[in-house]
């Protein structure tokens, strides 16, 4: 995370040296003073004493730590995953088939639930969202890219 | 004396024009809805007064402001129990109740932070209301004396609640300065106010506007939250039986009478954000939150919050809710909006024929106190129905996760796409999302992040509108020479109230 900020710092301040003074200068400013401060901060993470104790805890929350590393770490990139894919889902099908498509594969392969709870979560998210979103507030939601591609096909 | 009559008088009148039929059954539309708009992410009160507007065309002014400040007034209650429930900020001024409200629903205590945060709320609200009513005759000198110089020593101060907001410890200090300056940093994505040169925008028109503040907190405290429910495995509420999450709501409802200085502090902080304008309830509540923090008196009382201590859910609570009534000061008495909320509601004055100035504390001055009764009314009954409802609320916490995460995560998608309607917000709501995670497990604090996010740009702005208008001179006008005295003091606070803490037990100070 320090060696993230360090070179966020850097590429703000490096690009900022192109613009004009007023454009640059907030940029410059922060971007310096956090570019040391994340330095020092790698250094101390390197090199210093390990200070990260209950003294050190921010004020948030912090990741569970009764479950087993292993087991964490899995189930975190799954969600990373599931996350990635509804994304992906919205972007090639567009809300309205991706809201009920991503509900149930979560549901029925990630929860292992019943068909039953599957089907009848999937129908009730896409209530929510089409009466709630389409058709109550008139929300303009993108189409997917598959769907565009089709009617370029169909229309010719 | 005749003056205050004239003031009794508007005050019952104003009573009188909400208790009619048709305003009192519009106000209770409005508040259907506010319930609704807040309880949804995404969703802002301003837009929703956007989207009510065409219905006013055929309003009477007595009908149409409790319609539309019924709404207004109350999402902030409503987005403050999303908060505590789900993690997820129900408006964008309801983010610094997660800190400690959804901490508490993860160790079983929903009941009792719904319960503290609804009657925070409140009373924050009453206070709210009764500063409007009270202050709008003497109030006038106060805003118009706040130039764009007096504004940036404001965001200066509040940039100095970083300090109180940051980790504990000098490591911790330093890794809230550093979250502070990243959150600076994101706010200055965009095209600069002062040259049109577009910063940090990699040739995508989205990022013209900048970063919206939607999609960003959204992903910033969501995202992990989602994350860790997967991890456990298990319901929000953890292994807590259902049914029995409802019991604490009487703790917190006494927890707010408790803790009522603090929350009467909150919501005076609140206030006076609320009244100048371009701040808003996104600074507010994270003053407030600070202000929480610094009442701890010993060093874990103090490492508590951040997971789940109560004063953490009262401040912001009654901050968020008190600003709204303050926030309409500047409206309605100078036709100076403070937020986009306001601006939209402006526009509704102009509807119905009516000029906000003067003349609202004058030949509309009954018109201006029902606005008075109408935040109060809708926030007495919105709280009623939630405390009435709220064991059922507590209880969404119990549900299995593999129930709840996706769900969730779909309200996180579409309250984050709903903020620009592009699929930029969702690119945005993922890339925070991945970053809050890592200050997670880093320990890196997120709030000072949303704060320097929130007040970046608009320190840029006022320092050069500043400069601008003043040259240097703006340096030495005897407002900023006090502001900025109060600020530091602020950021030193922490630092003189830990010193004197060790004095009194006879620590030596360890580096």
């Amino acid at each position: 995370m320090n060696l993230f900020m360090v070179v966020i710092a850097v590429g703000v301040v490096l690009t900022a040296l192109k613009w004009p003074f007023k454009t640059a200068l907030f940029p410059m400013v922060i971007g310096i003073t956090v570019f040391f401060m994340s330095f020092a901060e790698l250094l101390l993470s390197l090199f210093g004493r390990e200070e990260r104790g209950k003294k050190q805890s921010a004020i948030d929350f912090k990741l569970s730590e009764d479950v087993d590393k292993a087991v964490a770490l899995r189930r975190t990139l799954l969600t990373f995953g599931w996350i990635i894919g509804f994304f992906l889902f919205i972007l090639f099908f567009g809300f309205s088939i991706a809201v009920p498509l991503f509900v149930f594969l979560y549901i029925k392969l990630y929860g292992k639930e019943k068909w039953v709870i599957s089907v009848t979560m999937a129908v009730m998210s896409w209530f929510f969202f089409y009466g709630l979103f389409v058709w109550l507030l008139d929300t303009p939601f993108e189409e997917g890219l598959v769907l565009k591609v089709l009617k370029a096909i169909v229309i010719g | 004396m005749e003056t205050m009559k004239t003031m009794v008088d508007a005050c019952i009148g104003g009573l009188l024009i909400n208790l009619q039929l048709w305003p009192f059954i519009y106000m209770l539309i409005g508040c259907a809805i506010g319930f609704w708009v807040g309880i949804l992410p995404g969703i802002g009160g301003g837009t929703t007064l956007a989207l009510m507007m065409p219905f006013i065309y055929k309003m009477t002014p007595q009908e149409a402001f409790p319609f539309l400040l019924g709404m207004h007034s109350v999402v902030q209650t409503t987005g403050d129990i999303t908060s505590v429930l789900f993690g997820i900020p129900g408006e964008a001024t309801t983010v610094a109740t997660i800190v400690d409200g959804f901490p508490m629903a993860k160790k079983g205590e929903a009941g009792r932070a719904l319960g503290a945060v609804l009657m925070s709320s409140l009373i924050g609200a009453l206070f709210g209301a009764a500063f409007l009513a009270f202050t709008i005759p003497i109030v006038r000198p106060l805003v118009l004396a706040f130039g764009s110089p007096e504004m940036f020593m404001l965001i200066l101060l509040g940039l100095t609640c970083i300090s109180t907001l940051s980790g504990h410890g000098k490591r911790g200090l330093l890794l809230g300065l550093m979250s502070g300056g990243f959150g600076f940093l994101c706010s200055l994505v965009g095209q600069d106010r002062q040259a049109g040169v577009l910063r940090f925008t990699f040739g995508q028109l989205y990022l013209w506007n900048g970063l919206s503040i939607i999609p960003v907190v959204i992903g910033l405290f969501a995202i992990p939250e989602i994350i860790d429910l997967a991890v456990r495995g298990t319901g929000i509420a953890g292994n807590v039986p259902f049914g029995k999450l409802g019991k604490g709501v009487k703790d917190g409802i006494k927890d707010t009478f408790r803790h009522f200085w603090l929350t009467i502090r909150c919501s005076l902080i609140g206030s006076l954000i609320g009244i100048l304008p371009g701040l808003g309830g996104g600074v507010a509540q994270w003053v407030s939150y600070a202000h929480a923090t610094q009442s701890a008196k010993t060093e874990e009382e103090r490492a508590g919050f951040g997971k789940g201590d109560i004063r953490g859910v009262l401040g912001p609570g009654a901050a968020n809710n008190s600003k709204e009534g303050a926030g309409l000061i500047p409206t309605v008495a100078f036709g100076i909006p403070g937020s986009s909320g306001m601006a939209v509601l402006m526009g509704a004055f102009f509807l119905l024929g009516i000029v906000p100035g003067p003349d609202m504390l004058t030949k509309h001055l009954t018109l201006t106190y029902s606005m008075v009764w109408t935040i109060v009314l809708a926030n007495i009954i919105i709280v009623a129905v939630c405390l009435l409802f709220i064991n059922h609320l507590a209880n969404l916490t119990t549900i299995r996760g593999s129930l709840i995460n996706p769900v969730v995560l779909l309200l996180c998608f579409i309250g984050a796409y709903t903020s620009n309607n592009d699929i930029g917000d969702l690119i945005v709501l993922m890339i925070f999302g991945g970053v809050g995670y890592f200050m997670v497990r880093f320990r890196w604090p997120r709030p000072p992040f949303i704060l320097g996010f929130i007040l970046g740009k608009l320190a840029e702005t006022y320092l050069y509108s500043s400069t601008t208008r003043y040259g240097a001179a703006w340096l030495i006008r005897p407002k900023v020479i006090i502001l900025f005295c109060i600020a530091a003091a602020f950021a030193l606070y922490p630092f003189i109230q830990k010193r004197f803490r060790k004095a009194d037990l006879g620590e030596p100070d360890k580096i």
